[in-house]
């Protein structure tokens, strides 16, 4: 052969190879829609979920089909599939990213008496358009060695003069944190709340850099002496397998802070079922399915948050983080408020 | 029947950017504030300075090393200086904000047993101008060794003659003579920065990307989302337009240069040593390192291993079937940009178009396919379909270049007598043009499969159901704060991609014109 068909050749033979491998796995075309089949768009996309999505097939015989991405992603691919959306659920990890799905038309609403008795009214759309199955909460992770618990059980503390130069947080477009100003702006308005977030601003030890998980760790090796954090980052740290993060939560607690004595920010993932689902049915059965006891505690137990369901018992070693006041305000409530949160924000000078 | 060809290959790539115009112009705008909308703008404009600087003097430096002295290594550094294309820009990152994180093990030793911190942090704008550096300073490494490899011995040596010193020599003829080789392979480099989507945002370097990223996640408008992305698009016409400048320029000056060999300088001792110790020091920083550290610190996570072998043979999949298309449609635009000049420039204009920008451009065609033919579309086949040809519209470029100067090498002359032997237009094209530029199609079609290895948003936002890239897998760890989890797959990635960096790179490190072979 000469140098050009060897080439094709060995092409056309990668190509075939792993297109064989291919077909065996996927659903084959046309199968999106259908009996026994329901078509999940998730924005959360932990190891535990595929086990989820396998124990739901082995309980119903209806075969998942996924796609992750992150929220807005998939929202904007929704938009544009249009009536054509083979998308049957929209799964996300935040009720502010619920609330744009919700808010774009893409979700439609849900009567599922099971839904209903499953999830607390306050972690769920009023309209039955998204459901959460997962609750965390948006506190506070402290250096013992220098901050007493009693130093940061409001949210008023953190922003105050005591850690002036001393906090940690993530940037200002981070959804958490977006849920979170949304939260206060719902609780004091937005007055307060611009002056609680320049002092957010005051106290940054350092510009707001990484995740969650980079601000605990820089608490651990003494950059802050606290930072704002979600609770499943510091549970994982706390029983995962990194020798060096089991180490940081020696020395680093997580703290509760409350709203207005009312209990620490909370916020949910959670699903509902898309405006133009071709598997209606399959998707409503999906989402009872994430509302289960069964899947609210595997999820509460690989991942740390915790389960939705008041009586629902929180597993090991969630269940050590478990002993707090949840505010009881409306995970709907802070959704709308993102754009204005961020103007704020941005405003106060958090970049 | 080419300049249809040329095209339809122009379209494909210019459709996303359509997109992205027709997006700017519509819908709600969001409230970002001027001050912060010039930080952006700022801070993106001082990332690609950085890297331009940064990977010209490195890139430059090493080539003439490589090309012009002998030294111990010599012959391996020659090709291996290019073999950090295989790390993605992103693991570099992950690699490098996790082994100099404030709170990582390095640093923790440093503070308690050395009694010193390191003054320098990733996360920050210099941070990310050198990991990005370390990710891109091949292409001017690659772009300045041909232009030192086919440079002129006769005025080498006139410069010496002259007295000018080895340095001196280096200054004021090789490095003015190669200027269009740097200006192209620094406006390479500093097209990828433009581009990347995984690196700065995992850094938090918060550049127009952030404008973007920001407008259309939190405050949901595409459309503010498309304006951001408009100086940058003004931004990769202009570099495109310095880069043909650059290859319009490389063609002449040889022209009757008769080839002897070039006065290559022994190194000794000292000097020896340095040269080296600084062109491993680049493989080091580009690869090794990144790459060691990935392995070394992540590697006792066990990965979900039927998932990353099928998400690897999706990759592979995707990579070879993405380059057999683009190359074929920038082949088709090379060959027909005779007859339609700017469409070849305009279509290159997605590489340099910001990751986050090109996918919001991609959602345009993408959704014209979904609901024209709703059932067949979301199909397997169809997916991927779609992904194939998102490919060719991002890396057009990448694929157009060699294929342009391939095809350069085949004179007008060889063609008229084609067809004066009575071939069509076509036929000449078949039997003479594309033979002759077999190599450089190769090189291209290699360029783009390593660059598919390593593409995110596109396959993020167009993928069919259950399916993933390596590079997706990788990404989606990184998000949800397992960085751990994302080491494997970003290894593979590099593992995949460096037999296609090796391949090429030998290639490309070909002899010297009438060196014997």
């Amino acid at each position: 052969m000469t140098p050009r068909l060897t080439i094709f050749a060995s092409l056309a033979a990668a190509l075939s190879l792993s297109a064989c491998g291919q077909s065996s796995e996927q659903a084959p075309a046309g199968q999106a829609a259908g009996e026994g089949v329901v078509n999940v768009y998730s924005a959360r996309h932990y190891d535990v979920d595929q086990r989820l999505y396998e124990m739901f097939t082995e309980a119903t015989g209806v075969r998942v089909n996924r796609i992750e991405g992150s929220a807005p992603q998939l929202i904007a691919r929704m938009q544009s599939e249009g009536a054509a959306s083979p998308a049957d659920v929209f799964v996300a990890a935040d009720a502010g990213a619920l609330w744009r799905a919700q808010e774009a038309g893409l979700l439609a609403p849900v009567a599922s008496d099971i839904l209903n008795a499953a999830v607390p009214e306050n972690l769920r759309d009023p309209e039955g358009r998204w459901f959460g199955f997962q609750r965390r909460a948006r506190v506070v992770a402290y250096d013992t060695a220098k901050v007493q618990p009693s130093e940061v059980d409001t949210y008023e503390e953190i922003a105050g003069p005591r850690f002036r130069g001393k906090l940690c947080v993530r940037s200002s477009d981070n959804v958490y944190n977006l849920s979170l100003v949304g939260a206060l702006i719902e609780a004091w308005g937005a007055e307060k709340t611009a002056e609680w977030a320049r002092g957010i601003v005051a106290n940054l030890a350092r510009q707001p850099e990484g995740g969650d998980r980079d601000q605990i760790r820089a608490v651990g090796a003494g950059v802050c002496e606290i930072a704002l954090t979600n609770s499943y980052y510091y549970i994982r740290m706390a029983a995962g397998d990194d020798a060096g993060d089991r180490s940081v939560t020696q020395t680093v607690k997580l703290g509760f802070p409350s709203l207005d004595g009312q209990g620490a920010h909370v916020n949910i993932s959670g699903g509902g079922v898309a405006t133009n689902a071709p598997n209606r049915e399959a998707a409503i059965r999906f989402l009872e399915f994430l509302a289960s006891p069964e899947a609210q505690t595997l999820v509460s137990q690989e991942n740390g948050e915790y389960p939705a369901s008041p009586n629902v018992a929180v597993p090991a070693p969630t269940s050590a983080y478990a002993d707090f006041n949840a505010h009881p305000m409306s995970v709907a409530a802070f959704g709308p408020r993102q754009s204005e949160a961020q103007a704020l924000m941005t405003a106060a000078g958090w970049r | 029947m080419l300049a249809l060809l040329a095209s339809l290959a122009a379209v494909v790539a210019l459709l996303p950017l359509v997109g992205v115009a027709a997006a700017a112009l519509s819908g709600e705008t969001a409230a970002i504030p001027a001050r912060d909308i010039l930080r952006y703008g700022a801070t993106s404009a001082a990332l690609a300075g950085l890297v331009a600087v940064l990977t010209g003097v490195v890139g430059s430096l090493a080539a003439w090393l490589v090309v012009m002295h002998r030294f111990p290594g010599r012959d391996i550094f020659a090709w291996a200086l290019a073999l950090p294309l295989a790390a993605p820009a992103f693991a570099v990152a992950y690699a490098y904000a996790d082994l100099f994180d404030v709170a990582g093990g390095l640093r923790i030793w440093m503070r308690a047993d050395l009694g010193f911190d390191l003054p320098f942090e990733m996360r920050t704008l210099p941070g990310a101008a050198f990991i990005l550096s370390c990710a891109f300073y091949p292409y001017v490494y690659l772009a300045m060794r041909a232009a030192f490899v086919n440079q002129s011995a006769q005025a080498l040596e006139a410069a010496r003659a002259l007295g000018c010193t080895p340095q001196q020599a280096f200054r004021r003829v090789a490095l003015p003579l190669a200027r269009p080789a740097l200006a192209a392979g620094v406006a390479l480099a500093v097209m990828e920065t433009l581009a990347d989507y995984g690196a700065v945002q995992f850094l938090s370097v918060q550049t127009l990307t952030t404008g973007v990223v920001r407008a259309w996640f939190v405050f949901g408008s595409l459309t503010s989302a498309a304006q951001f992305a408009l100086p940058l698009l003004g931004a990769a016409a202009l570099l495109l337009w310095i880069e043909r400048w650059g290859r319009g320029g490389r063609g002449y000056e040889n022209a009757n240069a008769r080839w002897r060999p070039l006065p290559v300088t022994s190194l000794r001792g000292g000097k020896a040593a340095a040269a080296a110790v600084f062109c491993f020091s680049l493989i080091g920083f580009g690869l090794l390192l990144p790459a060691g550290w990935l392995a070394f610190a992540f590697l006792d996570v066990t990965p979900d291993w039927p998932r990353l072998i099928q998400a690897g043979a999706n990759s592979l999949t995707l990579a070879t079937a993405g380059a057999v298309v683009t190359v074929a449609l920038a082949t088709g635009l090379a060959l027909g940009s005779a007859r339609v000049p700017h469409l070849a420039r305009l279509a290159s204009l997605g590489y340099a178009t910001p990751g986050a920008v090109m996918a919001i451009g991609l959602l345009v065609p993408a959704a014209m396919v979904w609901r024209l033919a709703p059932g067949a579309a979301q199909g397997f086949g169809a997916g991927l379909i779609l992904l194939v040809y998102a490919y060719a519209a991002r890396l057009m470029a990448a694929a157009l270049e060699p294929v342009d100067a391939g095809l350069s090498r085949v004179t007008p002359n060889m063609v008229h007598a084609a067809r004066s032997l009575g071939r069509s237009e076509g036929g000449a094209a078949w039997t003479v043009q594309l033979p002759i530029a077999r190599g450089a199609l190769l090189t291209a079609g290699l360029v783009v499969f390593i660059d598919i290895l390593k593409e995110l948003p596109a396959t993020l936002i167009l993928r069919p159901f259950n399916f993933d890239t390596l590079a997706v897998i990788a990404d989606n760890y990184a998000r949800d704060e397992r960085l751990a989890n994302a080491g494997w797959p970003a290894l593979l990635i590099v593992l995949i991609a460096l037999p296609a960096v090796i391949w090429l790179t030998r290639k490309i490190a070909a002899s010297r014109p009438g060196d014997p072979a």
